[in-house]
């Protein structure tokens, strides 16, 4: 067993003492009962929610879902934005032995119906009249749909269906139910085994249809026993939920990550207010994808170009002691006490100030994942004294495979696999990954299963290298590999991470699969770009004249020129193209989490494409 | 394409450390009507006052047929040649009709010229001509309306600035207004650049259109294309998709494209 690996007492089938995840809900309802263990803005206050409340509602959640006919083994799906009742019937799901199905609030009606119909949906959770239409309009094809529960009556006053209730009603559905029978719904906890499957996650297929990826309860608790304590949660922290829950970092972090420690979990309103909720909470740990932590950089960059000579100097004198002393504990020099002083100082006059202003005041730890992201801006979280740690996983690994520690942070890689997990690499030069937390197979489909676990390993579809400190680093997906027309193989991720490092740049797609040299698209950060464009009297009126402006292709070139300097002369870029239209996490082209997918750029903007290589 | 009678630049303008316009940048051509739609507090009344000098600009460039006229007096502005019709008409109350619109002509001595624009005016509007020796402060406000457009005529401008003139009007009233306006613009060549939150009779007359949002443009188009697209429909025209309820609550997202 290579060093880091599980010391062979650790047991990894159990966290404290619970080897289900229903099993170790109970116990914790129990003993924080009367603690905090969500907050939710309510018209525009904080209110709290106690364990208790967490437990009642999954319990009662759970016994009107038996009632509606739900068995063990089920799917219930949930088509919300994060929100405490999203948890609620998440628990309730699970510990009734069903299975729980997150849908993207962002998938059309036509997706929704084929989740529905592909994981055999029973009841599906709606959160309000928007969903509610969407399921509308596809209700005739869904067979094994028999119920659908709406969450917020709001505008929904004159609406009634035989196959519609809401969420107060189901609510005193299983008020009833537990007047009834008492015991029920912890005899049914106590039927769970870490065999059965808790969640399915879909992923978004880059080939074909969606997959569900079926997550056990042993997966989950295999995450709990051999992560956590890297992980520094503690009962008394605070966490920001504001991911979709859908997405199984999300899912991790606000509910099994609490389940293991007590954290409180407070809910962000919207996507537009993320920013404002965290500095409301102040989070001591905060999990975030890498278009976050480049949105939090960006705005610092924006407020320093605003700010006043004298506050441009010191921001830009602290962040150089910072990166100073970050350089040295990088390379695991000793820093000189006269750099200590001077951070010190720095230190207490601005970035105690700047880290309030981002909400990140008591932060302890950050952590990012799902996409690859600049080691530089890593760096430069480090300087301003707010670490942010890089791991990998996916799906299939239930959540986390590997990841950094504070006190050994390597940047560039995604750290040391976790306790009980072997990470090898393939011939081909796949990550393959073994461990407690591979997945169960896709729900349906074992040939997609056979070709995903092949000889006891997962093949995750990453490329990537491992270190001789035993460090893994991603350089991108097996199926994005470039191969130019000169034979070159160039995985495009590195390129692209160091491209989205500019703030100006919000993603960018290398192409030059089969062709004479790379070029690339980008999707400029709008808001970066127009405040560019009005400092130097640039005149622009909407988004597609943003994109045409002179200035701006120039600004672009300049940055894609910056990034070639790092490459070697295959790798660089030869010409790019801006997509002028604005998008959203509804287009094809981007995921809930605002990533361009590569295939559908490709397919989309195809014209685009063809016009580079025209000549 | 024409030189634009009107380009305006990367405006910006504060009220006090409110910024009201966030860098508008657009152009009204010669002879056409450009309109500008926004909601309340979007800054389409900010955009013409600074326009006219009203407002100072804190940055950016407003020329008049290439020429530069930001942060002028208005009066120089006027005379440069833009009129500027404000919202809630602004007649003088206790002047006559007829004293109201050789107000309008003051930047000119002209006498005969001044003449036969005043007849012009009573031609368009014949109410006016009706009751020029008659109160301005007691016509009804349709009227009102007619005379502070007719005012603006009288400074034969090279741009005129209408502030939703369709303001406090009945249906029939706006129809016969904009009637009037697109008459003007199409027999007189006047160009226009015309602010409204009646995004469908504006798109009806206007041949280019802008939308404006919290001091930004966030679409602009020629009329027609501005009035196929479903955030327009949805946002300013008030057309809702249809839902399998019958009734919708929720908005979609904007993606103004």
């Amino acid at each position: 067993m290579p060093d880091g690996a599980a010391p062979a007492t650790l047991d990894l089938t159990q966290f404290d003492g619970c080897r289900t995840v229903p099993e170790l809900f109970a116990n914790r309802c129990k003993k924080h009962s009367k603690q905090t263990a969500h907050r939710e803005k309510d018209l525009g206050i904080w209110k709290s929610y106690t364990w208790d409340e967490y437990w009642n509602h999954a319990q009662w959640i759970g016994l009107a879902l038996a009632k509606l006919g739900v068995e063990r083994g089920q799917v219930v799906s949930i088509l919300s934005e994060d929100r405490r009742e999203w948890l609620y019937a998440d628990m309730a799901i699970v510990a009734m032995g069903g299975i729980t199905n997150g849908v993207y609030t962002t998938d059309s009606a036509a997706q929704l119906k084929y989740l529905v119909n592909d994981s055999g949906t029973i009841v599906l959770f709606l959160e309000n009249d928007e969903q509610l239409d969407k399921w509308l309009e596809v209700r005739d094809e869904m067979p094994t749909l028999t119920k659908v529960v709406v969450l917020d009556r709001d505008g929904l006053r004159d609406f009634s269906d035989p196959m519609v209730m809401f969420f107060d009603d189901l609510i005193a559905m299983g008020q009833q139910a537990v007047r009834e029978d008492p015991q029920r719904f912890e005899a049914e906890i106590a039927k769970a085994s870490p065999d059965d499957i808790a969640m399915l996650v879909y992923t978004s297929g880059t080939t074909g249809p969606p997959k569900g990826a079926m997550i056990s309860h042993s997966n989950m608790i295999f995450q709990m026993a051999a992560a956590m304590p890297a992980l520094e949660v503690f009962e008394n922290d605070e966490q920001l939920c504001f991911l979709p829950l859908c997405h199984v970092l999300e899912r991790l972090v606000s509910t099994y990550a609490q389940l293991a420690s007590g954290v409180t979990v407070n809910f962000s309103e919207s996507a537009e207010t993320v920013f404002e909720n965290l500095q409301e909470v102040s989070p001591h740990t905060f999990v975030a994808v890498p278009r976050v932590w480049e949105k939090i950089y960006s705005r610092i960059q924006i407020t320093r170009a605003e700010a006043t000579p004298i506050g441009r100097w010191a921001l830009d004198q602290a962040i150089k002691t910072g990166m100073a002393k970050q350089q040295l504990e990088e390379a695991g020099k000793p820093v000189p006490s006269a750099l200590l002083t001077r951070y010190r100082i720095w230190e207490a006059l601005v970035l105690k100030n700047l880290r309030r202003m981002l909400g990140m005041d008591r932060i302890r730890r950050g952590g990012t994942g799902a996409a690859p992201i600049s080691p530089d801006l890593l760096r430069w979280f480090a300087a301003i004294g707010v670490p942010v740690l890089e791991g990998y996983g996916a799906t299939e690994t239930s959540g986390i495979a590997t990841f950094n520690q504070r006190d050994e942070n390597n940047y560039g890689t995604v750290g040391m696999p976790v306790p009980g997990t072997d990470v090898k690499i393939s011939p081909e030069g796949e990550i393959l990954v073994q461990g407690g937390h591979v997945f169960q197979g896709y729900w349906n489909k074992p040939e997609k299963t056979a070709e995903t676990i092949r000889d006891g390993w997962l093949h995750t579809g990453d490329v990537g290298r491992i270190g001789n400190d035993g460090a893994l680093t991603i350089t991108g997906r097996i199926k994005d590999i470039i191969i130019t027309a000169g034979g070159k193989n160039i995985t495009p991720a590195e390129i692209e991470s160091r491209l989205k490092f500019s703030p100006f740049i919000s993603d960018a797609v290398i192409i030059g699969d089969g062709r004479k040299f790379l070029s690339c698209l980008v999707m400029i950060d709008q808001e970066n770009v127009e405040k560019y464009a009005q400092d130097r009297a640039v005149p622009f009126s909407d988004f597609a004249s943003l994109c045409a402006a002179t200035e701006v292709q120039e600004l672009v070139k300049t940055e894609i020129d910056a990034v070639n300097k790092e490459f070697a002369r295959v790798e660089q870029i030869k010409d790019f193209r801006l997509i002028d239209i604005l998008l959203t996490a509804e287009d094809d082209e981007l995921t809930p989490t605002m990533k361009l997918k590569r295939s559908f750029v490709e397919q989309k903007h195809k014209a685009l494409i063809d016009s580079m290589y025209a000549a | 394409m024409s030189k634009p009678v009107l380009e305006i630049n990367n405006l910006e303008t504060f009220y006090g450390p409110i910024m009201a316009l966030r860098g508008v940048s657009l152009q009204v051509q010669e002879g056409q009507i450009a309109t500008i739609l926004g909601a309340n507090g979007a800054g389409k009344s900010t955009l013409l006052k600074t326009i006219s000098g009203v407002m100072d600009p804190e940055k950016g460039d407003i020329l008049l047929d290439g020429k530069p006229i930001q942060k002028q007096d208005p009066d120089r502005i006027v005379r440069a040649g833009v009129a500027h019709v404000p919202e809630g008409r602004e007649v003088f109350p206790f002047l006559t009709v007829a004293e109201n619109l050789t107000m309008g002509a003051y930047t000119r001595n002209d006498t005969s010229g001044i003449q036969s624009d005043i007849e012009m005016v009573y031609d368009y509007f014949p109410i006016l001509g009706e009751r020029r020796d008659q109160q301005a402060g007691t016509l009804s406000g349709g009227q009102q309306q007619m005379l502070a457009i007719g005012r603006g005529l009288m400074t034969k401008p090279r741009v005129m600035l209408l502030d939703e003139p369709s303001l406090g009007l009945s249906p029939l009233l706006i129809k016969e207004i904009f009637a009037i306006i697109r008459r003007l613009n199409k027999e007189m060549g006047v160009t226009m650049m015309l602010v409204e939150q009646n995004a469908n009779v504006a798109l009806n007359v206007a041949d280019y259109g802008y939308v404006l949002e919290i001091g930004r443009i966030v679409m602009a188009g020629e009329a027609q294309k501005l009035l196929a697209s479903e955030d327009i429909q949805e946002f300013y025209l008030g057309v809702t998709g249809e839902t399998q309820r019958g009734q919708k609550r929720w908005k979609r997202r904007k993606t103004w494209r």
